[in-house]
């Protein structure tokens, strides 16, 4: 079962001031990002009009983890901190670990969609406390280490304690979006703001203790990848031991359809002077610019966010003709977006 | 005068252009006999052309500055004379790219640059300056490979002239001497861009250079009163001509300017200098010289050289040019002449500047490449490109110059094109009907002259009539204007406007899928990229699924990098339509039409079929030319051999 390093939530019970939170909110907005490519890249690699199913709950997760990424944000700004969106270390090294030692050994890689890339990674990434068995479930196991989940809880005690109910932060620092309802995404102003936001995260990624959904009614993110795993939607099920099954509609996945990505691929492996190499700097050069934008929109510019939004679509489009390219010098391989962190100065001097 | 002034900034590197194709064939539009291998990559009207999947995305990339210019004459081309010499130049960052589009299937020939920005960054990639490209067309479309384009496809270059606008000035601009001296001349937060475009990449080449080209950059001083998409400046125009049948000329256009009292002449051949590869490899060796005309020069280009006498010139000097990859990429292709004697600065007030090459067999004849024009006149329309929806008055700007002065008091006539014929389906033409342009002639109203002030700054309005579907099944009609000076110089011809007008549209109040389902079907149909991998245009529901970003793109200004379309083809009114219908769908159809009323389309007063007129016919064979469909351009070996 997932863990994270015990220390984040050692430093968040010892903080003795707002401002000691600071890093470790950077890091949940980290860990929040980290998640971002794998899952996208599974998703670019179902070829354009097949596995519309999988694609779809893919979509979902990753449209809430940027909305996680954006809360973790808010909080950071409302707490007086300055996100760092647009430094190298921000992106993680793929294959490898997610920040904060989330997962233990757990290595997270940029492969193609398999289904059991979704229950060894994607599952155990979004793993909650104690998931619900709905007939089919992995075994629970000793609890002696912490999760995200209760690294978050921590965090919420933690500004309960420390903060008075107004927040310190700049509120023309927060961030909104018509692409997201308010009552998901609202200016953090408050503690109250901060608390319920934080169960946001929290619910959506893990669903609720007793229940798969959200207080939306949403499937939590670790029950939507179970969906794919067992190719069938979790529906309400009174028959059921837990009020729930897998035997809603079916999630069809055709195997045939999914581009044979090279996995982890690099930009050094593609050779210099090729097309390939060209479209994964356009690529990495645009992944770029999206988080410099995102830092802009974070640090003092929310209006950034729709140019940031722009080039979700530019980053879209360019992953999937990577995917689609055939890789120089690797038979029967395409190639995956690297999400590599590169600066338009590096692309000059390599 | 704009960028050919000092201090100057030339850069030079790579530019991408993703293009999108379907689009460049007008049969294309024709939604009642769209096939599905119009998308598919491949020569020919029954496929999409060599990008069909192409995104509009235009950027600099593996762009550095180069040299730069000093008021003196100065040249500096060393980082350690200035931080700014090596730096990066590129396009936006934490904002979408630029975007390159077509005004219209049947307005090839004016791509513009739309929304691209321009930032020179330290290799720590702190901002040194950045500024804002304001839309512009490109003009002055040249021959510059002579070997022919069996490798990239296309042979042609262009340039595009602006202002840099929004600038921002970066802390670290401080460390750059040039810099400083550049802020201090600038005026209303404008600077001077010129590109010059070549070299670009129809073809999967293995060089990896598909959808590339080379671009040379010169950033300079904009004073208030210039124009801004080209240079206020004296121009050269090459008279020489290939080959029989072969419209193109050597050194087609040059810009130049004289700056008497630093005793100084400027000429810029970055978008004329014959180049043998797409790099912009120079491997002539020929002699050329730059002189002053004693007498008027007037001759159209030609293939018979035509040779001055020792007598006949004033020479300036030798054209200091090098042969190689180097020269062209380093310089911009801008080359100075200093210390010019009191008599060669007085002989230029006012007479024509001459590029020559000596002949092989007799050395006291020179052949004439190249002349100012005739009586050293220019006049340009500055917004030359225009969208016009019914109602709306546009207005041009015009100036005019004689000797690199500005002229008072000119007149410009103004003059529609002659409509030209619908083009029936036949063999050539396999697809569909193809309607012709520039009716009906009422659709546009205009004063047919304009007279400048005592600046040599004129200005025209145009007002959008009234039109009903004269292209049935493409939205509104291209016209054309002709605008000229009484004396047309037979070497460059007459200039342009062109205005796409778009169709009356009375956006309904509650529009169904059937108001809005052939346009978006016919968006769905060019841009494969859209329903491919981002929402089937054509399917209201999906549509539907959709709506938040559709919503945020169909509603943003035309300004913006992400509106949409992002041809920005499309009237308000149908824009309107749009975003009413996704704000409260009714999935109800009808009988496809692309009108909102029963007025039938206006006839063609020229019957179909008609033969093109010989300008119609060079105009026709161009766009072949610019748009990769024409198959070959000639390859010549030792261009100036037989001089």
């Amino acid at each position: 079962m997932l863990r994270l390093d015990s220390k984040y939530v050692q430093m968040v019970e010892s903080a003795t001031s707002l401002a000691d939170l600071h890093f470790l909110f950077q890091k949940a907005i980290e860990l929040e990002h980290a998640t971002i490519p794998p899952y996208l890249t599974a998703m670019y690699s179902l070829k354009p009009g097949t596995n519309a199913g999988p694609k779809g709950i893919i979509h979902s997760i990753v449209i809430e983890e940027m909305l996680h990424m954006t809360i973790s944000s808010n909080i950071l700004n409302a707490l007086g901190g300055q996100p760092v969106i647009n430094k190298a270390d921000f992106v993680p090294s793929y294959p490898g670990n997610l920040p904060m030692g989330i997962g233990g050994g757990l290595i997270v890689g940029i492969e193609k969609f398999s289904k059991d890339l979704v229950k060894n990674v994607y599952m155990e990434i979004e793993e909650p406390e104690n998931p619900i068995e709905f007939k089919v479930m992995l075994s629970a196991e000793d609890v002696t280490y912490k999760t995200i989940g209760e690294f978050y809880a921590a965090l919420q005690k933690k500004i309960g304690e420390l903060a008075d109910d107004k927040l310190p932060g700049d509120p023309a620092r927060q961030v909104t979006s018509n692409f997201f309802p308010s009552d998901l995404l609202y200016p953090i102003l408050t503690k109250e703001d901060a608390i319920n936001a934080i169960n946001i995260i929290v619910e959506q990624g893990e669903g609720t203790t007793t229940s798969p959904l959200d207080q939306d009614g949403e499937v939590a993110h670790y029950y939507r990848f179970e969906e794919i795993y067992v190719g069938k939607k979790l529906v309400k099920n009174p028959d059921a031991p837990n009020g729930f099954s897998f035997s809603g509609d079916p999630i069809p996945f055709d195997a045939a359809s999914v581009y044979p990505i090279f996995p982890n691929t690099k930009t050094d492996m593609l050779p210099e002077g090729t097309e390939a190499r060209r479209r994964m700097n356009e690529f990495n050069s645009s992944y770029y610019s999206l988080l410099d934008g995102l830092h802009t929109a974070f640090n003092g510019e929310p209006g950034n966010l729709d140019n940031c939004i722009g080039l979700m679509y530019d980053i879209k489009l360019y992953a999937e003709k990577l995917c689609a390219m055939p890789f120089p010098g690797k038979d029967g391989y395409t190639i995956a977006p690297s999400f590599e962190f590169i600066s338009p100065a590096e692309f000059l001097l390599t | 005068m704009a960028y050919l002034n000092a201090p100057r900034l030339i850069f030079s590197g790579d530019f991408l252009s993703d293009v999108s194709t379907v689009n460049n064939d007008t049969a294309h539009y024709n939604n009642a006999t769209f096939q599905p291998n119009f998308q598919e990559f491949g020569k020919g009207s029954a496929n999409g052309w060599w990008n069909p999947e192409g995104g509009a995305v235009f950027d600099f990339q593996n762009c550095t500055v180069q040299q730069l210019a000093l008021p003196d004459g100065t040249i500096l081309s060393d980082s350690s004379e200035d931080i700014l010499i090596g730096r990066i130049v590129s396009g936006s960052e934490g904002r979408p790219t630029g975007k390159m589009v077509d005004l219209d299937p049947d307005a090839q020939m004016v791509s513009a640059l739309w929304c691209a920005q321009l930032r020179i960054c330290t290799p720590q990639n702190e901002l040194l300056l950045q500024g804002d490209i304001a839309t512009t067309s490109f003009r002055d479309i040249q021959l510059r490979q002579t070997s022919g384009a069996a490798v990239n496809g296309q042979a042609l270059g262009a340039s595009w002239t602006s202002v840099l606008t929004n600038l921002v000035w970066g802390e670290k601009a401080e460390n750059s001497a040039f810099l400083k001296i550049l802020k201090e001349t600038t005026q209303e937060d404008k600077l001077a861009l010129n590109l010059n475009a070549f070299g670009y990449y129809y073809n999967h080449a293995p060089d990896g250079r598909f959808s590339l080209g080379r671009i040379l950059g010169s950033i300079g001083p904009w004073f208030k009163g210039e124009p801004e998409t080209f240079a206020p400046c004296r121009r050269l125009y090459g008279v020489l001509n290939l080959k029989p049948k072969n419209p193109f000329v050597y050194f087609g256009n040059s810009n130049f300017q004289v700056d008497t009292a630093a005793k100084m002449l400027t000429i810029d051949f970055g978008n004329s200098f014959p180049i043998s590869d797409s790099l912009g490899t120079i491997n002539t060796t020929s002699t050329f010289i730059l002189g002053v005309a004693n007498n008027p020069l007037s001759n159209g280009a030609s293939l018979d050289i035509q040779y001055l006498n020792k007598s006949d010139f004033i020479e300036i000097g030798l054209l200091d040019y090098q042969a190689g990859p180097d020269w062209l990429n380093k310089t911009g292709g801008i080359v100075i002449f200093e210390n010019l004697p009191e008599a060669t600065l007085q002989a230029l007030e006012n007479r024509q500047l001459v590029l020559l090459s000596p002949s092989a067999t007799d050395p006291t004849q020179f052949g004439l490449l190249a002349r100012e024009s005739v009586d050293g006149y220019l006049v340009r329309a500055d917004n030359f490109v225009q969208r016009i929806d019914t109602g709306q008055t546009n207005i041009i700007n015009f100036y005019t110059y004689q000797w690199g002065k500005t002229l008072p008091n000119a007149t410009i006539s103004v003059s529609m094109e002659a409509p030209t014929p619908d083009t029936p389906v036949g063999p050539q033409n396999p697809i569909s009907e193809i309607y012709g342009n520039n009716f009906p002639q009422d659709g546009l109203s205009y004063c047919t002259s304009v007279t400048t002030d005592s600046d040599g700054f004129g200005q025209l309005s145009i007002t959008g009539n009234a039109i009903h579907s004269p292209r049935v099944y493409l939205d509104g009609q291209i016209y054309t204007f002709d605008y000229q000076l009484p004396t047309v110089d037979p070497a460059f011809g007459i200039e342009n406007i062109i205005v796409h007008l778009r169709d009356y549209y009375a956006v309904p109040e509650n529009p169904v899928w059937g108001d809005i389902s052939q346009t978006m079907i016919q968006y769905a149909n060019l841009y494969p990229i859209m329903s491919k991998y981002i929402v089937n245009l054509a399917n209201p529901e999906d549509l539907q699924l959709k709506k938040n970003i559709l919503l945020f793109a169909f509603s943003r200004d035309i300004n913006d990098t992400m509106h949409m379309p992002v041809t920005r083809d499309l009237s308000d009114a149908k824009r309107q339509t749009i975003l009413k219908w996704l704000n409260n769908p009714n999935m109800e159809s009808k009988t496809p039409v692309f009108k909102s009323d029963a007025v039938s389309s206006p006839e063609n007063p020229i019957s179909p079929g008609t033969p093109l007129n010989e300008q119609q016919m060079k105009y026709k064979e161009a766009v072949k030319a610019k748009n990769g469909s024409m198959l070959s351009f000639p390859e010549i070996e030792n261009p100036f051999g037989n001089i």
